[in-house]
């Protein structure tokens, strides 16, 4: 049965993508979705941060957050699509009630100039005070089974 | 004494009462999403592993949502799998 509904989508993109030009490579990933019948509500670049792993080699990456209408037949030739593009570096399709309001704000100027490159260095942060921890409290059991195997 | 399969030891003060009477991270107000990175990393362990329901304090419901949210995160590289961020 085929009935539309409506999807968030984020992706990861390469940033010497992004360094080419965003609005380019901004048409290029939402021509996947419009390829399949889909119709684009709103995409705009979410953040550009560094990563907590590296991802196809890449220690930075910049996200798009997309929100599309699409039939529920055409997802899977969606997330083919962006699984198989090269300017993707990762993606996350979800389904979703409602766009939020915020999605609908025009998106902020950047300089793709400005994205760090990959080999500067990580800045150091400035040591925080430590925040009490509630796992520093002992879990009932922890530290008394020693000895108890029999 | 009697000791019916408690162990010896009973519980004191409640469901959280040997860890704090406050449970000062949940904020209902902040949505369990994975891209509000800032709040699911406070439930993380310093190793990366999440952190129980018992220690969250979490409803049941709750706290499925925020596994989901933190494996999402984690997913796109927005949250460590393991060790520090």
């Amino acid at each position: 049965m085929d009935r539309l509904r409506t999807y968030e989508c984020m992706c990861l993109l390469d940033n010497r993508e992004v360094r080419k030009g965003w609005d380019p490579l901004k048409g290029v990933v939402t021509g996947m979705f419009t390829k399949h019948g889909a119709e684009m509500l709103s995409s705009k670049r979410w953040d550009e941060r560094r990563l907590t792993y590296s991802i196809r080699g890449q220690q930075r990456a910049t996200y798009l957050l997309c929100y599309f209408k699409a039939n529920t037949q055409q997802i899977t030739g969606i997330r083919r699509d962006l699984q198989f593009s090269d300017v993707v570096l990762r993606s996350l399709v979800l389904a979703c009630e409602e766009v939020p309001a915020t999605a609908y704000e025009p998106e902020a100027a950047f300089d793709v100039n400005a994205i760090p490159s990959e080999e500067a260095p990580v800045p150091v942060a400035a040591p925080v005070a430590a925040e009490p921890e509630i796992t520093s409290t002992p879990m009932p059991g922890e530290g008394t089974t020693e000895g108890g195997g029999a | 004494m009697s000791s019916f399969g408690n162990g010896g030891g009973g519980r004191r003060g409640g469901k959280f009462g040997r860890f704090g009477v406050k449970r000062p991270l949940v904020n209902p107000t902040e949505p369990l999403d994975y891209k509000n990175v800032g709040y699911l990393g406070k439930f993380l362990t310093p190793n990366g592993k999440i952190q129980s329901r018992k220690r969250t304090g979490f409803s049941g419901q709750n706290q499925r949502l925020l596994a989901l949210a933190i494996k999402r995160a984690r997913f796109l590289g927005l949250m460590q799998f393991v060790g520090r961020a």
